[in-house]
């Protein structure tokens, strides 16, 4: 008996643990930020005023206001960065599962004693911080940068390309910060992939081609899936990559978040236009939760 | 004759083979893994591939089927050369040792996939899926996808998948290995009466004698590279070339010996296994003075406690070991030499009155006509 709750209590430790952590790091902040979200803006510290207030009764009245959401859905400032950032996540996993499904698959096909090698180099751009990554590549794509550089020296442009501050370069920072999340899942896939149902449909006349579209990616669907919405959820509400590489016209919601907080320190709406962006990407989240759980099943 | 003829086609010069491997080498870097082979397989053959593994049969297979290239030579296909056609382009389905159906899909989609690559009419690929599905009694499972069948049902779907395109030529790799014994032996009926049914020509891979010996027309026993004898499976066990062969192939005893000429009764062997001459009436060419073997079956040899009453071929041993399978009885028999001999014998009676127990003293008997003369 006595063993027998030793054995509850202990995988109560194991579930009950990274639940806490959940609810203290996660919950617990949503909620503030919820809370805030409903406030209004004051001239004051902090710049909000608080959800209950306290009057002469014994009970406090509630005092929320949707102000801020109704202030976000009726400018389009906002609805425009929600837009535009939806955009440039959708194809920037685009790219990145196009360029990813090929180094995943050709480390899939890879020599057995090459495949930790290529795994490992996917991985080592992680080594150095991420922000030092995002500042390289301004290097690379400004006027005098390395890129131009290469490709005057090799006479194949005479006037320098502008890559840097523009959308484009937004696109090359995404697809590059993210790409490992994309092939990390599709590799886990493909490396089980039996390359014999290829051969069984070469052998019932599928062109290979033909046999990558019936079969390969079919069955890779898990993988492109999980690929897709590792990249795809962050890339949304990604801040650092188009502020450093993106131009005074790049509009995303990360930037205009940002831009609230610090700039306007209107925090019950930045808090809402943070609130919004959850609820948008809870949809997407929901449906890869269903799509997993099929998959199990 | 004819009729013979379409029975036994390798007997016959002037029929044409429907395959004909030519000179095939096959090297993978440094390894050879087929080495200038040459093979005829007749049209409505069962033809078995048979060997340990590594021996080649299924790289040779897989250059059948086209995931393989020669490095040398030619394959012939009803008189065309295939040696370079890729295989969704041959007329040839391959049974996978894995199955390797197509998980996403169910049965009627995986027997239907071969008929949809050749564009066929929507009524056309059903009434063939329906015909399939018939032949390898499937019908109540169609919409099941492959992870929801058993083994021995996958197997049949597998081989209604390769059947569906009606192929000139059906590859079989293994195609029972991962089936239990009783299934195994089911199964072996089966595909010999669906083979005789569609007219398809067979060519199977096995490691398993016993399946070869069951469902071939013809058996190419391959080591290393080589094929080191093709014949019907009468043949191969009867009269094997060489002890090779001969070992592969059910069990055997070896009589070491130097040829001494032959007489009336036929070949005549001074034994030094046996410590006496031995005789066989197979003729042999060698000369007189040569080392030969004569291979004995277990069941060639009679056992009995009584002397035979006859002149020649008895060795006088002592039972060293017994193994009772209910049907049979294996009995191992040490000569006085030192030499042991397996010999079997039916058990028809129940419990029988003079059975042989250990240590009893026997006289092993074979007929001279009972021995396989080897050279080598």
């Amino acid at each position: 008996m006595k063993n027998y709750r030793k054995i509850i209590s202990g995988r109560t430790a194991v579930i009950g643990i990274p639940y806490l952590w959940l609810l203290l790091l996660f919950l617990l902040p949503f909620l503030i930020v919820l809370k805030i979200s409903l406030a209004e803006p004051i001239i004051a510290i902090p710049p909000y005023t608080s959800l209950l207030e306290w009057g002469d009764s014994l009970w406090p009245t509630i005092k929320a206001s949707l102000g801020s959401y109704l202030f976000i859905l009726e400018d389009s400032l906002y609805i425009n960065a929600y837009l535009s950032s939806l955009k440039i996540a959708t194809i920037s996993t685009f790219i990145a599962l196009l360029v990813g499904y090929a180094i995943a698959y050709s480390i899939a096909k890879a020599p057995t004693r090459w495949r930790g090698i290529l795994l490992m180099l996917v991985i080592l751009p992680f080594w150095t911080s991420f922000l030092i990554r995002v500042y390289a590549w301004i290097g690379i794509l400004k006027t005098e940068g390395l890129l131009n550089l290469l490709l005057i020296s090799l006479g194949v442009i005479d006037k320098p390309l502008t890559i840097m501050n523009t959308d484009l370069a937004v696109y090359i920072g995404i697809v590059y910060s993210y790409l490992p999340f994309m092939i990390l899942p599709l590799y886990a896939n493909l490396e089980k992939m039996d390359f014999s149902l290829l051969e069984a449909a070469a052998d019932l006349g599928c062109r290979p081609f033909k046999a990558f579209w019936t079969i390969t990616i079919p069955l890779s669907l898990p993988g492109i899936l999980a690929g897709c919405f590792l990249v795809f959820i962050p890339a949304v509400g990604e801040f650092v990559i188009p502020d450093l590489l993106g131009g005074t016209q790049t509009l995303m919601i990360g930037k205009v978040l940002w831009m609230e907080f610090f700039n306007n320190r209107d925090w019950p709406v930045a808090s809402a236009v943070a609130i919004i962006l959850l609820a948008i990407l809870v949809v997407p989240i929901m449906y890869y939760q269903k799509s997993q759980e099929k998959a199990i099943s | 004759m004819t009729e013979i003829n379409t029975i036994a086609p390798w007997t016959d010069a002037s029929q044409k083979p429907y395959i004909k491997i030519i000179n095939v080498t096959k090297r993978f870097g440094d390894f050879t893994a087929i080495d200038n082979l040459s093979l005829n397989i007749y049209k409505n053959e069962f033809f078995s591939l048979l060997g340990p593994s590594g021996c080649g049969k299924t790289t040779l297979l897989r250059m059948l089927a086209g995931f393989e290239k020669p490095t040398e030579g030619t394959i012939l296909l009803d008189g065309e050369d295939i040696s370079q056609v890729p295989p969704h382009l041959r007329p040839i389905n391959m049974m996978f040792q894995s199955y390797a159906l197509f998980p996403h899909m169910t049965v009627e989609k995986n027997i239907a996939f071969g008929l949809k690559q050749d564009k066929l009419p929507a009524n056309e690929i059903k009434n063939r899926v329906d015909e399939m599905l018939e032949l390898v009694q499937l019908t109540e499972l169609a919409k099941r996808k492959p992870s929801q069948l058993s083994g021995g049902q996958r197997q049949r779907v597998a081989l209604g998948r390769s059947l569906a395109k009606r192929p000139k030529l059906l590859l079989l790799d293994e195609p029972l290995g991962a089936l239990d014994k009783r299934l195994r032996e089911q199964t072996q009926f089966e595909l010999m009466n669906i083979q005789e049914k569609l007219g398809v020509t067979f060519v199977i891979v096995t490691h398993d004698q016993e399946e070869a010996m069951t469902v071939s027309s013809r058996i190419g026993l391959m080591d290393a590279g080589y094929l080191t004898q093709v014949a019907t499976p009468t043949d191969i066990y009867e009269a094997p070339i060489n002890r090779d062969v001969a070992d592969f192939i059910g069990n055997v005893n070896f009589l070491e010996g130097t040829y001494q000429g032959k007489n009336e009764i036929g070949t005549q062997l001074d034994s030094d296994d046996a410590k006496c001459v031995v005789y066989a009436t197979q003729p042999t060419t060698a000369d007189i003075g040569q080392k030969l073997w004569f291979a004995i079956r277990p069941e060639k040899l009679e056992i009995s406690k009584a002397k035979p009453d006859c002149q020649h071929n008895i060795l006088k041993g002592k039972i060293e070991d017994i193994s009772y399978v209910g049907s049979m009885s294996t009995y191992h028999v040490k000569l006085d030499n030192g030499k042991v001999l397996t010999a079997c014998r039916a058990n028809r009676e129940r419990a029988a009155e003079h059975h042989l127990t250990w240590e009893d003293e026997v006289y092993l008997h074979w007929l001279p006509n009972s021995a396989v003369v080897l050279q080598s």
